[in-house]
């Protein structure tokens, strides 16, 4: 179990402004679920995982995984980026492996799971390929396949679909799901796509900016409707997607606007 | 196993076409001939003046009185050394300080750059003394270290370091904050994220650095060898110049520049082989 409670951030703006990038969120991650953390930019979402994973530092509040405080970046945690941070020296299969090499896991050892993972995201062809040879999409799965690498506790995504064309987004939003069901990873994403929401999330958590905090939470099924295999412009057409996308948007305005 | 099979839209990146390749290549080739074509134009400019009497030969000795006295140096040498006595006395000063100011300058320059208190620490000397013309500083090195190679080889090495040193600085500091998180969350220790990723990411400036030091140093060679040497091709410049031997001071600016390029070209080669990656990411 994921446990944030009362996480609150502040920092100081260049200009010596106080920001609170976050305030007062609580929130727990089972087992199986995967979470996604929706908001308009500012609202906080990216704070509350780059806190997660360790890259700031709580102002107050507490995060503990499987109990154990969360104190700086660890391999427990993975990240997937928006950015594409894969190491241009390395080749495909390396870069996958390299959470493994930092664990002096076997060369023989650690290139058989990175391409058992690679096989996963349908890049096994692409092994010995330097990551600057693969397209933007290509290098996501990559880096989704890095951080399962390690088998973390939790996989924390922070738009790691929103550089990418919407046709590799779609399809890339399908591999996410499959690889939730099948790996049963706990999960937070964050995005600022309602749709990406409702069809990746077993729950929902809105945010709204100013400070950051929570506004809502949603419980949500289509997941598992994409995972039996439905079909996905389909069911963005029925009332009860429909309805809550409405719902959420109407939820974010009125958060932005106050 | 069950393995999740994926539908994609996204494919390789293509390589560049090629007719668009060719289009590149031809303009790449008109390029390369304008070169020639200016170079030697200057060239003939230089005959004409010089051999039609317009300057005399004191100022402008001609091209091929140049080209002559290069090869009577070839024979004969010069003040008791062959050509490449005094070139290869160059070549090994040059060389011999950019392998002293290269293995001091990228350590400190890494950890200036990974460390703001090493950063504080140093950068006021370097500061300081970076911008200083060489020949300001010769005659304190000569002062310490007398006029032996020691001082040669101390004046080269400094002005050979601080390009190497900021190059490593910024290599480091350019480095983006994402991909140092990604290789911590992947479990790095410090020292894994020092040599695991800025080390690598900071190495195509670092050549960069180097490339440029190595200009500064053929720079600073003729200042290096003011001073007490019997060999050199910095030595031969000033001591044809007492003689008022325009042409062989011609010759010696020459073959630093041959030989100033050949290094160039030589780390070009390897920047090639070390970081194929370079302006990929």
């Amino acid at each position: 179990m994921l446990s944030v409670s009362n996480a609150t951030v502040h920092y100081e703006a260049a200009d010596g402004r106080l920001i609170h990038a976050l305030q007062d969120v609580s929130l727990g991650i089972d087992d199986g679920e995967l979470v996604v953390g929706l908001g308009a930019s500012g609202c906080g979402k990216s704070t509350l995982l780059n806190a997660i994973a360790g890259f700031v530092k709580l102002t107050s509040g507490s995060i503990t995984v499987d109990g154990a405080p969360v104190t700086a970046p660890g391999a427990d945690r993975g990240v997937v980026f928006q950015r594409d941070t894969l190491l241009p020296w390395a080749s495909t299969l390396d870069n996958v492996a390299f959470g493994l090499r930092l664990r002096r896991i076997g060369k023989r050892e650690r290139r058989e799971r990175a391409m058992e993972l690679l096989r996963l995201v349908g890049l096994d062809a692409f092994h010995a390929a330097p990551p600057w040879q693969l397209s933007g999409g290509m290098r996501q799965r990559v880096g989704l396949a890095r951080a399962l690498a390690t088998d973390p506790k939790i996989l924390l995504m922070d738009e790691p679909l929103g550089a990418l064309d919407s046709l590799t987004r779609e399809s890339m939003q399908e591999l996410i799901v499959k690889l939730w069901a099948r790996t049963h990873k706990r999960v937070l994403f964050i995005t600022h796509s309602i749709e990406e929401a409702l069809i990746l999330g077993t729950r929902i958590i809105v945010f709204s900016p100013r400070p950051g905090r929570i506004v809502q939470r949603f419980d949500v099924g289509f997941v598992h409707d994409v995972l039996a295999g439905r079909d996905a412009s389909e069911m963005k057409a029925d009332p009860s997607f429909v309805a809550l996308r409405q719902e959420i948007r109407a939820l974010i305005h009125a958060g932005a606007g106050a | 196993m069950n393995l999740v099979t994926v539908q994609t839209h996204d494919a390789l990146v293509p390589a560049s076409t090629p007719p668009a390749a060719r289009r590149r290549g031809r303009r790449q080739v008109r390029l390369r001939l304008f070169s020639v074509a200016v170079s030697f134009a200057m060239l003939v400019s230089w005959g004409l003046v010089s051999g039609l009497g317009l300057v005399s030969p004191l100022f402008l000795p001609s091209p091929w009185r140049v080209a002559h006295q290069a090869v009577v140096l070839a024979q004969n040498g010069y003040a008791g050394a062959t050509l490449w006595g005094h070139a290869g006395a160059s070549q090994a000063r040059v060389t011999i300080a950019f392998a002293i100011a290269s293995a001091l300058a990228v350590p400190i320059g890494l950890a200036m750059g990974a460390n703001r208190w090493v950063k504080a620490g140093l950068d006021p000397v370097i500061e300081f003394y970076w911008p200083l013309p060489p020949l300001a500083y010769l005659p304190l090195v000569i002062i310490w270290f007398g006029i032996g190679e020691t001082a040669k080889i101390t004046l080269l090495t400094l002005a050979m370091f601080a390009p190497v040193c900021l190059a490593a600085q910024s290599g480091v500091r350019s480095v983006a904050i994402e991909r140092v998180h990604a290789a911590q969350s992947l479990g790095a220790t410090r020292w894994q994220v020092f040599a695991h990723v800025l080390l690598p990411s900071a190495l195509p400036e670092i050549l960069t650095g180097m490339r440029i030091a190595m200009g500064v140093g053929w720079g600073t060679l003729v200042a290096a060898e003011l001073v007490a040497a019997t060999k050199g091709i910095g030595f031969m410049i000033m001591s044809a110049a007492n003689f008022l031997a325009t042409d062989i001071v011609f010759v010696g600016i020459a073959v630093i520049a041959v030989l100033a390029i050949a290094s160039s070209l030589v780390l070009r080669v390897a920047e090639r082989l070390l970081v194929p990656w370079r302006g990929r990411g």
